[in-house]
């Protein structure tokens, strides 16, 4: 058992009479089930969006570029926002399981394999989109540096779009190694109740030979720590290094000092939200609400509000310094050609669903409410994406030179690669839902003890008790 | 068992000292590799060598998956003489193309003709150009170009129609032949002409211009005895005032002009001055937006205008003007003409006899005779009189005439009663077209005898009286063609063939064949002395002009004029996609025509200037109804135009035969014009205008039209400038806070100090006009490709060279500024240090450059160019992509015949790689190889780039900055240091392209007002 005494004040992490075959059950079960009617929609419909997105990045790479809106003065638009958008949502994975396990943020637990999965997932989503917006998509290797043939050509180290290849990759890697570490004892699990050969062969193949003996969990919570420090300064890295893309061009509304904290605030605000919506929708489909419960909603919509209110504070602060500044570019950006403008209205969009409407979580009745908590979700996601928009947009459609103002709609394509996003990301999504468990079975069983409901009720005793006493009878255990 | 130990020798018997080393050794011995110093510091040891034989061969199979098609190259078997593959030959020649006269050198390789320059050899145009001469390259290989005679549309042969025709002609039954042309500069030719018509009696040859001076030549026959053009010299005249003749544009000779008018307006900062220009017209032309001052008026105003100008000038106060802005400005320039007696010139772009004659009384007055207007030498620029066109389309209707030859007119689509010269065309008995397309007049005719391009052609061209220029051609004719020359000495009888006439023309005029080809080498004879300029005596009758200008029929609530399109002009070119493409220096549109309205007028549609506006491609289309007829044309806010005018570009709405590009663009506003029973009227005095619910995409390459204050354009009045030059530089001074030197001062990063060559440009906003020539030029030289409305709609447009035009002020009467924006060679560039393959770099001589191959398309360099020069291709333009038939060609540029204009010292680029503006690299090279040859350093001048070279104001210098002696080096540091400033400097991008501030020799504002001036900047 845990070394560690909860107070049953606090809110346990699991709820209902649980004990570790019921979790397993409640877990694993799902997996050796035939999928709901549900699930089959689901998939069918992410399915096609996939399809739509292939199709819509095929018809791009084949016509050229051209078939996107994006013009002489507007070279980034939907693409670049929505793979910063996809790399933001990655980054709630993360840090639920890297920091939070290093910070021993036990509600991790019910969360973080869901959560990691839809970062790997996210980032497999973005990485499409500075891939496949590239005018000649076959040459793309050239941003990789290998030894050559040509001379002395080697990629451009000042190159922030470089560093998003190395930044991006790692991420990639690390939280991939991270969750698939996680995953293997509960792969075992399922290895072990396996009726059928295949699943056990299959599963046997993922689980790495896997026997729960001690010295395998030794090194499993090892390397669990290792990537947990490793994944640690990549959650900052990431965005802010995708935020250097903007930051250290010169191009008014890019050209911003404050863009490292403020894209990483912004990331787990996103982060956060996206899981969010996951969550809501898997513990009710799989019902989980036992181990995702309320509790989990409400830590997580206090991050939420914490974070949106950073971002406001971003957003007020690059106002403030683009009057103090008194450069007439910069100004004229922020104040006449993205507050107001023909493009005025996504910022308001962004205002509204990032800064104003988050504050509803100051109140507790609205943190632990599933509704408001769905909506809230999807409306950072929406506030986030315009928050991308409009500082790749609005900073591009009307810069230094007045000539060259011009306007972005986004075509068809363009709008079918973004929805073919959101088709990988469901198809691998529902794909996990299905095969693997979508909660960290071995984790969960883990914090059961201390954090479990049932199990805090057998410490109500302990409640009532002289302290001396309790101390004295521990020490004196044996 | 005995462990028995064998011994293979004594030393391991023994095992000696020397046998435990070599036990220790895996290798017996010394490998035999000879690893000397050498191999380990060759370039490619062995170990790398493997290292990139893997690579190379997993490289090969990527590569080869996407593999470009192989092009096979034919080489010459025989090497001709005059050729040396990739060394160019030049020829000079003549633009002589609807009376326009510019002497021009061909570029040729491989014998391709692929660029036109202007021949400097000429003291008429001195080397300049205009967009339709650079683009006139590319009309050679126009596909929609005849290539056989034939006869009611059918091929033919040259002897079947030959016999044919002259049995048609020997059966007229003495009825006339009329040989209906365009303007004809060529003495030679109108020789053979006059030979041919002298075989059949009553003959004659009317000349027709599309778009006609004949007001000018009868007001000067009226005024001086003469039905010539005298000569105009801009140059000496002080004081100029036009009367909506847009000379630097459009009006008889622009490149000629602009040249001159560029002298007076190039500032010497030790003696700052310059000519003051005053414009009165009716819609916004391109020498209405360089004028000082500029006033307008409705159409039906014009003589009124004139008239006042008259009095005014003669003493009398300005009656019958009741704008009072207007009537100021009369006032004004009236004053300005007379203080500047001798040195003062009146021009005029209208058609009427009357107006012109009141302006030659007016130049009378001022003493432009013998100053800058000379009748010793006159021009022939236009000799059409519209009189003669009416009267042959009555008799044609009458059924009068034999027979009617056309060259290079093409009434059917340009006469303003096409339908019925049409009908009259149909009851001559021999209709004959030399036109070189299938257009619409020659469809109508039975015999096509199609003639060369001037490219393929010989010929002399006599542009002013004494000045000739020649004729050769540059390639041997592509199709079927026939000399127009050719065909009528053969239907005359006589066997010399053309160039042997033309021969001994010249050479019985030379006085010897070494003469003939010294001409034919330097394209030009003129007089060895210029004669001297020379006045006229003016006995124009003002009082009967007067009373017929007085009585003139006042105008409607709106009025509609009809204009020329610098790039278009009068509609003979429109199948260019060259000048299809290039912007409209006023509109910034491409591929169309419309009303021009001005934001009063449009505001009763429900549009004005404004974000709308702006983003929206969709203009709302108008019904014209004037004369009579009526079209329907999208509407196009034009600052500057007079509220209650509306202006129409002609030129377009031709049919699908003229060409691809041409065909089914716009719509022919000619129908509009009329004729007042001596000339043709480009205007309607009584316009209805009505909405009609549709709307319309125009494809403008800019659509905001103020540069909102930003000192990215710096300009001042004359007066300002010469009280303090450094005013207009004010702000230049907080770059010192930097420290001395800005350059390395405001960096914490080393600064490169380019020791060699440094190439810079400087660009003079007092005399870049906005001409567009070198927009066209720089897409010749660079193989830039045309990309069509739709992709112009979508602002992709791959122009290197592209002209800003601003206005600012007062909408109904803005200022306008132009600047050329090029990639501006950034030191320190924004674009490339965001490349992550390091595809555009920069050169130790200064230059930004691209390396196509390498670029993977992230457009990241575009998004931070802060000048937003850099040129994306969005689609295949060019065939050169990975992936098959995705071509995106609207205009046939891609033909097998077009892509021969192409520059072979240029790549044309793959979809998906970024461009821009190189310097003319290619020039450069070339420059420096030569230099290198001869030992020598580059001298200046030697490296032009096309731009440079292209504008006919020499707005642009080019050079070595680091050469003292260069004129760059010469401007920077040391003849305009006041007006230099480099466009966003402050963010330290170092561009090596620097701007000379633009001034205006206009009344300074009061400080005040200048700030309420910019308050009222417009969208």
């Amino acid at each position: 058992m845990h070394l560690k005494y909860e107070s049953t004040l606090r809110e346990p992490l699991v709820d209902g009479v649980k004990d570790y075959h019921k979790v397993t059950e409640d877990i694993i079960g799902p997996i050796e089930a035939k999928p709901g009617k549900l699930w089959y929609v689901g998939f069918f419909i992410s399915l096609s969006l996939l399809a739509f997105g292939v199709f819509s990045v095929t018809w791009e790479v084949y016509y050229g570029t051209g078939v996107w809106n994006l013009n002489k003065t507007i070279g980034w638009g939907w693409d670049i926002t929505n793979f910063v958008w996809w790399v933001g949502i990655g980054h709630a994975g993360t840090l639920i399981s890297a920091i939070l396990l290093l910070f021993r943020q036990g509600w991790r637990t019910g969360v973080n394999r869901a959560a990691e999965a839809m970062t790997i997932f996210a980032v497999m989503c973005a990485g499409q989109f500075p891939i496949f917006h590239m005018g000649r998509v076959w040459m793309a290797f050239f941003v990789l540096p290998y030894p050559n043939t040509r001379g002395p050509l080697w990629v451009n180290f000042n190159s922030p779009l470089l560093w998003d290849v190395f930044a991006i990759s790692t991420y990639f890697t690390v939280s991939l190694l991270f969750w698939y570490s996680g995953l293997i004892p509960d792969f075992a699990t399922v290895r072990d109740r396996a009726k059928t050969k295949l699943r056990k062969l299959l599963y046997g193949i993922a689980s790495f030979g896997w026997t729960g003996s001690t010295k395998h969990w030794q090194r499993h919570e090892a390397l669990s720590l290792v990537l947990a420090g490793l994944s640690t300064p990549l959650v900052l890295s990431v965005h802010t290094i995708v935020s250097f893309d903007f930051a250290t061009s010169v191009i008014p509304g890019w050209h911003t000092t404050i863009f490292p904290p403020y894209f990483v605030a912004g990331a787990i605000f996103s982060g956060f939200a996206m899981v969010q919506t996951l969550l809501i929708i898997t513990r009710k489909i799989l019902h989980l609400e036992d181990y995702i419960t309320i509790g989990h909603m409400e830590a997580m919509n206090k991050v939420i509000v914490l974070t949106g209110s950073i971002v406001g504070c971003a957003y007020l602060t690059e106002l403030f310094m683009a009057w103090y500044g008194g450069v007439q570019y910069e100004f004229d950006t922020f104040y006449k050609y993205r507050a107001a403008g023909p493009l005025g209205w996504s910022y308001w969009i962004m205002m509204t669903c990032n800064v104003i409407t988050p504050q509803v979580f100051w109140f507790r009745k609205m943190r632990r409410n599933v509704m408001v908590t769905f909506i809230m979700s999807i409306i950072v996601n929406i506030g986030m994406w315009f928050e991308r928009f409009v500082i790749i947009c609005t900073s591009l459609y009307r810069d230094y030179l007045p000539s060259s103002w011009s306007y972005y709609r986004p075509s068809w394509p363009e709008v079918g690669f973004y929805m073919g996003t959101f088709g990988l990301f469901f198809t691998c999504y529902f794909l996990f839902a299905k095969y693997f468990p979508v909660i960290a079975v071995a984790e969960i069983k883990h914090v059961l003890k201390t954090s479990g409901e049932s199990f805090k009720d057998k410490m109500q005793k302990y409640e009532t008790e002289d302290a001396d006493k309790f101390a004295h009878d521990v020490a004196h255990a044996h | 068992m005995e462990q028995k130990k064998y011994w293979k020798g004594l030393e391991e018997l023994h095992d000696t000292k020397g046998h435990q080393e070599i036990v220790k050794n895996e290798f017996r011995e010394e490998l035999p590799f000879d690893e000397n110093e050498s191999l380990l510091n060759a370039t490619t040891p062995r170990r790398d060598f493997l290292k990139y034989l893997g690579f190379t061969t997993a490289a090969a199979t990527i590569a080869a998956s996407c593999e470009i098609p192989v092009k096979k190259a034919i080489p010459y078997v025989n090497k001709p003489e005059e050729i040396t593959p990739g060394v160019p030959n030049y020829y000079a020649s003549t633009y002589a193309v609807d009376g326009e006269f510019v002497p021009v050198v061909v570029k040729t390789r491989e014998g391709r003709p692929i660029k036109i320059e202007g021949n400097t050899l000429s003291s008429v145009t001195g080397g300049a150009t205009t967009a339709k001469v650079q683009a006139a390259v590319l009309s050679l290989y126009d596909v929609a170009r005849l290539r056989y005679p034939t006869i009611n549309g059918t091929e033919t042969t040259w002897a079947e129609l030959d016999k044919q025709v002259k049995a048609a002609l020997g059966a007229l039954g003495g009825q006339p032949v009329v040989l209906l042309t365009s303007t004809i500069l060529s003495p030679s030719t109108k020789k053979v002409i006059g030979e041919f018509l002298a075989k059949y009696p009553g003959s004659r040859h009317v000349t027709y211009d599309a778009v006609s001076y004949s007001g000018m030549l009868l007001a000067n026959e009226a005024a001086y005895g003469k039905r010539v053009l005298p000569s105009y010299h801009f140059e000496n005249a002080k004081t100029i005032v036009s009367l909506g003749a847009d000379f630097l544009g459009t009006w008889l000779s622009p490149a000629e002009f602009a040249k001159q008018y560029g002298a007076t307006r190039k500032i010497n900062a030790a003696k700052p001055e310059m000519s003051k220009h005053f414009h009165f017209e009716s819609m916004m032309s391109l020498t209405g937006a360089n004028a000082d001052e500029r006033f307008t008026h409705k159409p039906s105003e014009t003589g009124a205008v004139a008239l006042a100008l008259y009095n005014a000038v003669n003493g009398g106060a300005v009656s019958g003007i009741a704008d009072k802005r207007l009537a100021d400005g009369i006032t004004k320039a009236a004053r300005a003409l007379k203080a500047s007696q001798g040195k003062a010139l009146v021009v005029s772009g209208s058609n009427d006899v009357n107006v012109q004659l009141i302006v030659n009384a007016i130049n009378n007055l001022v003493g432009a005779n013998g100053t800058t207007i000379d009748w010793a030498v006159t021009s022939n620029y236009r000799q059409g009189i519209d009189g003669d066109m009416a009267q042959l389309v009555n008799d044609l209707n009458a059924g009068s005439i034999g027979a009617l030859f056309i060259h290079g007119v093409n009434p059917v689509y340009d006469y303003f009663d096409a339908k019925r010269f049409a009908d009259g065309l149909k009851k001559a008995k021999l209709t004959v077209s030399f036109n070189d397309r299938k257009d619409e007049t020659t469809e109508l005719v039975k015999y096509a005898a199609p003639d060369h391009h001037f490219l393929e052609s010989w010929g002399d061209a006599e542009g002013k009286t004494g000045y000739f220029s020649f004729t050769q051609p540059t390639i041997a004719p592509l199709f079927k063609t026939r000399a127009f020359e050719d065909s009528l000495l053969s239907w005359s009888g006589n066997t010399t063939n053309w160039v042997d006439y033309l021969k001994n023309e010249w050479i019985a005029k030379l006085g010897g064949q070494e003469a003939w080809d010294k001409a034919l080498q330097d394209g030009v004879i003129e007089p060895t002395t210029a004669p001297a300029l020379a006045g006229a005596a003016f006995t124009g009758d003002v009082a009967a002009a007067t009373a017929k200008i007085s009585s003139a029929k006042k105008g409607g609530k709106f009025e509609l004029v009809l204009y020329e399109k610098v790039a278009i002009g009068n509609g003979k070119l429109a199948n260019n996609p060259w000048l299809q493409e290039m912007p409209d220096p006023i509109t910034r549109s491409t591929w169309d025509n419309y009303a021009c309205v001005s934001n009063t007028l449009a505001k009763t549609f429900n549009e004005e200037l404004g974000d709308d506006y702006e983003i929206n491609a969709d203009k709302k289309v108008l019904k014209i109804k004037a004369n009579g007829k009526e079209i329907e044309l999208p509407l196009l806010i034009v600052p500057g135009i007079h509220p209650e005018v509306i202006a129409i570009a002609v030129g377009y709405g031709r049919s699908l035969n003229a060409g691809r590009a041409a065909g089914n663009i716009g719509k022919n506003a000619y129908p509009f014009v009329s004729y007042n029973g001596q000339t043709f009227d480009y205007f309607a005095a009584d316009a209805a205008v009505e909405a009609t619910g549709a709307t319309y995409q125009i494809g403008l390459t800019q659509t905001h039209n103020s540069y909102e204050g930003r000192p990215i354009i710096k300009e001042t009045t004359l007066e300002e400038f010469i009280k303090n030059p450094k005013e207009v530089n004010e702000d230049r001074a907080e770059l010192s806070k930097y420290g001395a030197d800005f350059r390395s001062d405001a960096t914490l990063y080393p600064n490169y100090p380019y020791p060699g060559i440094k190439w810079g440009m400087s660009i003079d906003l007092n005399t870049c006009f906005g001409c567009g020539a070198c927009v066209v030029a720089c897409t010749a030289e660079n193989n830039v490709p045309v990309v069509g409305k739709e992709q112009v709609i979508k602002a992709h447009e791959m122009h290197w060279l592209r002209i800003d035009r601003y206005f600012s002020g007062d909408e109904n009467n803005p200022e306008v500024v132009f600047q050329p924006m090029l990639c501006q060679h950034c030191d320190n560039a924004p674009c490339e240090n965001v490349c992550p393959v390091a595809a555009t770099n920069h050169s130790s001589e200064g230059i930004n450059q691209m390396a196509y191959n390498r670029c993977i398309g992230t457009r990241y360099c575009a998004n931070n160019c802060p000048y937003k020069v850099r040129r994306f291709n969005w689609r295949d333009w060019n065939g050169a992509d990975s992936f098959e038939n995705n071509l995106y060609d609207v205009a046939d540029m891609n033909d097998n015949l077009t892509r021969m204009v192409l520059n072979p010292d240029v790549v044309v680029r793959s979809r998906g790689v970024m461009e821009k503006c190189s310097f003319c690299v290619q020039r450069l090279q070339d420059a420096k190889l030569t230099a290198k040859k001869e030992g020598r350093p580059v001298k200046d001048g030697e490296a032009k780039t096309a731009c440079q070279q292209a504008c006919a104001a020499d707005a642009i210098v080019f050079g070595n900055v680091n050469d003292k002696d260069s004129r760059i080096y010469q401007v920077r540091t040391q003849e305009q240091q006041d007006r230099l400033y480099y466009v966003l400097e402050e963010t330290h991008t170092l561009p090596s392209i620097n701007y000379l501030a633009k001034i205006r020799n206009k009344d300074a504002a009061p400080k005040a007002e200048a700030g309420h001036h910019e308050a009222a900047h417009h969208g």
